[in-house]
C-alpha cells in the first residue's frame, strides 16, 4: 500500500529534474489565473522546452465557491438558482438537469406544454452559448470582429429570453414541476423572426471565420484527440462528438420533446480544434431546425404543476440524472433522506471533465496552440470549480 | 469653448478677454475621468455581462472612453471586479491591485463582490465582499447587473474622479451582515435598519454630493 | 441487455460483487474495496459489457454509520446501459484503490474526492489538493467539518 500526498511545489520540482538528461533547458511558466485567453481564472503551469509544451498542469480552485456544501443546506428550489452560476452560458439547461432529476425521483408528472417550452428555450440558449463560444474563439485567435458579430446576435436572443424570463444570463427559469413563468405573448412571433434573421447570419459567420486561411492554419491538425482518449478523459458534448463519438443525450435518451424533433447529431472526423469549432457551427444549424419544428406546436396547458410555495420532498435513495448542455453532459447526483433538502449533492460538470483533455493533447504543441485548444474546448471556469 | 460651458464651475473666464483660468488639478482629473483603462478581471458569471456584453456592440463601453481593456494590471487604472472572489483568489487580487498604476479606481459589480451574493451562507471559501481586500469606489448591484448599470456606475465614477472624491482607504463602509440574531430583535427590525443604512450610506446621491462641494472661485 | 442479465454477467466476472439493496434509480452493485480494480477492468474490457465511460465518481459521507460510500457511475454506449458501483470504506481509515489506470479521468475525479472529503487513494500517481490550497486543514464536504469562517443562514 502506498498513499503519497504531494503538493504543487513538489510536483513542479520533481518533473523539472526528471528529464535533466536532455541538453536543452526546461522551465516552468505560469499561465493564469489572470490571463485573458483562459476565459476566467484558470491557471495552467506549463513545462516548456523552448516554445514547445512538455506538460500542462492545470491548477484549479480560483473560483471554487463551495456550491455542493451550500446545496446540503438548501431546498431543491433554492439549488436550482445555484446551478445558474456554474455554467452560466447554459443556465437553463443546468436548471433542467436538477429539475429533471428531482421530478423523476419525486414522481412529478409534467404537461406537454412544459416540455415544449423547456426544449425551445434550451435550444435558444444553446444557440447563444455557441455564439459566445464562436466570438470568443475568434478573439483568442486574434480577430476581434467575430466577437462583435457574436455578441450582436446574442443580444437578440437575450432580448427574447428576457421578455419571458426577466433575466439576461442567470435565468433560474426551469423549476422542479414546470417553468417559472408562462411564455410571453410575443414569444412565438419573436422566435420566428429571430430564426429568419439568424439563418443568413450563420452563413456570414462562416464567410468571416471558417474560410479564413489563418484560422484554418491555427485550427487544423492542432490538438488532435481520438475517440478513445476522449472517452477515457471523460469528455462529452462537442468535444467528444468532434472525436467521432456520436454521444448526444438528446438523441440516445431523449428528454423533453427532443424525441419528436427531427435533427442530426454533428460529429467530426479528425478530432482537432477545427472539428470542435465546426461541430458548434453545425449544432447551431440543428438547434434552429429543432426550434422551427416545435415553435408552432406548443400545446395549451399548465406551465407549472406545483405551487411555488410547496417544498418538494424527494424520497430516500440515490438519484442520478443528466442533460446535454451546450458544453456536454451535466450530471446531477442526489442522495436524499426523504427531506426537502438533499443529504449530498454532486454535480458532474462537463467542463471539469473536458478540461483534462488539455493534459493529453497540448504536450508536443506550441504555446500558441494551447490558446487555440482551450478556446476550442470552450471552457467555463466556474463550472469546473463549482 | 464648449468645455467651458459644460464644466462651468471649474473655469473662470476673465471678463473682456478670451482667457480661461482654471486649476490644473481639475483639468488633470477631468482628463483622467475620460480616459479610464480597465483591467480585464472577470472571474465568473458577471464577466459575461460586465466585460463582454458591455464591451460588445450594443452597449459599447467605448462611448465613455473606457474601452481600452488591458490584460496587464500595469497598463490599467480601473479595476472592474466582475465575479465572485474566493479565498484562493484573494491574495492574487490584492497583487493585481497593487500592481496597477496610481491613481487607480475600483468598481465592484454584482452581489458577489458586494457581499458574497448567493454564496454568502454556508460557504467555506467565498469572500464576503471585495472591500475586505481592496478599497472600492463604486458598487454596482445586481446578479448580474445589467450592462446599463455598469455604464451608470462608470458615469458615477467619472463624476467622483472629477471631484477628487475616490476612496483609497479600506473599511470605509460598514456592512450589515447578519450572522446571529440577538434576542428581542426581529428580522423586520433588521431589514428596516438595513434599508435605512443603505439609503444613508451606500447610495451616492451625485447631485447632492456635487452641490455640497466647494467650487473654485478664480485665483 | 436487461438488468437481470447484467447482474448475471457481473457476478460471473467478479463473484464478490453483489446487487445492492440500496434504493437507487440505476442498476447498482456493491463490491469490496479489494475487488474494485479487477471488477472495473473487466467491466470496461468485457465485450458483452464495454462500460467505457466513467461518467462520475464521488463519495458520500455517512456520519452515523461511520462509512464513506464511494460512487462510480458508468455508462456503456454499446448497450446504452448505466451502472452504479458502490464501495464502502470505514470512515476512520478511508483508503480505496485507485482506478486511474483504467480511466484517465479517474485520476482527477479522485483528487477532487480527496480534496473535499479526505478519502485516500492507494497507488494514486499524483494525489494532491485540487480546489483548495495545499496548506488547507480539514475536508470541507465531510459532515463533521468545522470552520469559523462559515456563516449560517438565519432561520
Ligand atoms: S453577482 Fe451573481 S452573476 Fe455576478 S458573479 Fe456573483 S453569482 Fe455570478
Amino acid at each position: 500500500m502506498s498513499v503519497n500526498i504531494t503538493t504543487l511545489d513538489e510536483r513542479t520540482r520533481v518533473t523539472s529534474e526528471a528529464d535533466s538528461a536532455l541538453d536543452t533547458e526546461e522551465y516552468f511558466v505560469n499561465m493564469g489565473p489572470q490571463h485573458p485567453a483562459t476565459h476566467g481564472v484558470l491557471r495552467m503551469v506549463l513545462k516548456l522546452d523552448g516554445e514547445t509544451i512538455k506538460e500542462v498542469i492545470p491548477v484549479l480552485g480560483y473560483i471554487h465557491r463551495s456550491i455542493e456544501k451550500i446545496c446540503e443546506h438548501s431546498t431543491y428550489r433554492q439549488i436550482v438558482h445555484l446551478t445558474d452560476r456554474m455554467d452560466y452560458l447554459s443556465s437553463i439547461m443546468n436548471n433542467w438537469a436538477v429539475s429533471l432529476t428531482v421530478e423523476k425521483a419525486a414522481n412529478i408528472e409534467l404537461t406537454e406544454r412544459i416540455e415544449y417550452i423547456r426544449t425551445i428555450v434550451a435550444e435558444l440558449e444553446r444557440i447563444h452559448s455557441h455564439q459566445v463560444a464562436w466570438g470568443v474563439m475568434g478573439m483568442d485567435l486574434g480577430a476581434f470582429t467575430p466577437f462583435l458579430y457574436g455578441f450582436r446576435d446574442r443580444e437578440l436572443v437575450t432580448d427574447i429570453l428576457e421578455e419571458t424570463i426577466g433575466a439576461r444570463l442567470t435565468m433560474n427559469y426551469i423549476q422542479p414541476g414546470g417553468v417559472m413563468f408562462d411564455i410571453h405573448p410575443n414569444f412565438v412571433k419573436k422566435v420566428k423572426e429571430y430564426i429568419a434573421y439568424f439563418r443568413p447570419k450563420l452563413d456570414e459567420y462562416e464567410d468571416l471565420m471558417s474560410g479564413n486561411p489563418i484560422i484554418q492554419q491555427r485550427l487544423r491538425d492542432v490538438g488532435t484527440m481520438d475517440g478513445e482518449t476522449a472517452l477515457s478523459y471523460g469528455a462529452t458534448g462537442p468535444v467528444l462528438r468532434a472525436s467521432r463519438v456520436p454521444y448526444d443525450l438528446r438523441k440516445i435518451e431523449p428528454y423533453g420533446v427532443y424525441g419528436k424533433a427531427d435533427f442530426n447529431v454533428a460529429i467530426g472526423t479528425a478530432g482537432d480544434c477545427w472539428d470542435r469549432y465546426y461541430v458548434r457551427i453545425e449544432e447551431m444549424r440543428q438547434s434552429i431546425r429543432i426550434i422551427e419544428q416545435l415553435i408552432d406546436n406548443i400545446p395549451e396547458g399548465k406551465f407549472m404543476v406545483k405551487k411555488p410555495a410547496v417544498k418538494i420532498k424527494v424520497p430516500e435513495g440515490r438519484y442520478y440524472g443528466h442533460v446535454e448542455t451546450a458544453r456536454g453532459v451535466l450530471g446531477v447526483f442526489i442522495v436524499s433522506q426523504g427531506k426537502d433538502i438533499p443529504y449530498r449533492m454532486y454535480f458532474r460538470t462537463p467542463n471539469f471533465h473536458n478540461l483534462w483533455c488539455t493534459t493529453a493533447i497540448a504536450p508536443g504543441g506550441r504555446i500558441g496552440d494551447l490558446v487555440a485548444i482551450t478556446a476550442s474546448l470552450d471552457l467555463v471556469i466556474p463550472d469546473i470549480d463549482r | 469653448m464648449g468645455l467651458v460651458k459644460k464644466e462651468e464651475y471649474a473655469f473662470d473666464t476673465m471678463p473682456g478677454v478670451d482667457v480661461v483660468l482654471t486649476k490644473i488639478d481639475y483639468v488633470v482629473n477631468w482628463a483622467r475621468s475620460n480616459s479610464l483603462w480597465p483591467l480585464t478581471f472577470g472571474t465568473s458569471c458577471c464577466a459575461i455581462e460586465m466585460l463582454m456584453a458591455t464591451g460588445g456592440p450594443r452597449h459599447d463601453l467605448a462611448r465613455f472612453g473606457a474601452e481600452v481593456t488591458r490584460p496587464s494590471p500595469r497598463q490599467a487604472d480601473l479595476l472592474i471586479l466582475a465575479g465572485t472572489i474566493v479565498k484562493r483568489m484573494a491574495p492574487r487580487l490584492r497583487t493585481l491591485y497593487d500592481q496597477m498604476a496610481e491613481p487607480r479606481y475600483v468598481i465592484a459589480t454584482g452581489a458577489c463582490t458586494i457581499s458574497g451574493g448567493p454564496f454568502l451562507y454556508h460557504s467555506y471559501s467565498t469572500i464576503r465582499g471585495a472591500d475586505e481586500i481592496i478599497p472600492v469606489d463604486v458598487y454596482v448591484p445586481g446578479c448580474p447587473p445589467r450592462p446599463e448599470s455598469l455604464l451608470h456606475g462608470l458615469l458615477t465614477l467619472q463624476k467622483l474622479i472629477k471631484e477628487g472624491q475616490t476612496i483609497r482607504k479600506p473599511g470605509v463602509r460598514h456592512k450589515p451582515v447578519i450572522s446571529e440574531i440577538p434576542e428581542g430583535v426581529s428580522r423586520e427590525d433588521i431589514t428596516a435598519e438595513m434599508v435605512e443604512l443603505l439609503e444613508h450610506d451606500s447610495v451616492v446621491n451625485i447631485e447632492e454630493t456635487l452641490g455640497n462641494l466647494e467650487r473654485p472661485t478664480g485665483i | 441487455m436487461t438488468t437481470e442479465e447484467l447482474f448475471q454477467v457481473i457476478t460471473e466476472l467478479e463473484p464478490s460483487a453483489k446487487q445492492s439493496e440500496k434504493t437507487s434509480d440505476r442498476p447498482t452493485v456493491e463490491v469490496p474495496p479489494e475487488a474494485l480494480v479487477a471488477l472495473m477492468q473487466k467491466l470496461r474490457d468485457d465485450p458483452r459489457l464495454s462500460f467505457n465511460m466513467l461518467l462520475a465518481h464521488t463519495a458520500v459521507d455517512w456520519l452515523e454509520e461511520r462509512l464513506f460510500e464511494m460512487v462510480y457511475q458508468l455508462y456503456s454506449p454499446q448497450n446504452q446501459q448505466y451502472l452504479a458501483v458502490l464501495v464502502y470504506v470505514p470512515r476512520n481509515n478511508p483508503v480505496v484503490p485507485t482506478i486511474s489506470s483504467i480511466w484517465r479521468i479517474a485520476e482527477f475525479q479522485e483528487r477532487e474526492v480527496y480534496d473535499l472529503l479526505g478519502v485516500l487513494y492507494d497507488e494514486h500517481p499524483d494525489l494532491r489538493r485540487l480546489f483548495l490550497e495545499d496548506d488547507w486543514t480539514g475536508f470541507p464536504l465531510r459532515k463533521s467539518y468545522q470552520d469559523d469562517f462559515i456563516l449560517e443562514r438565519p432561520k
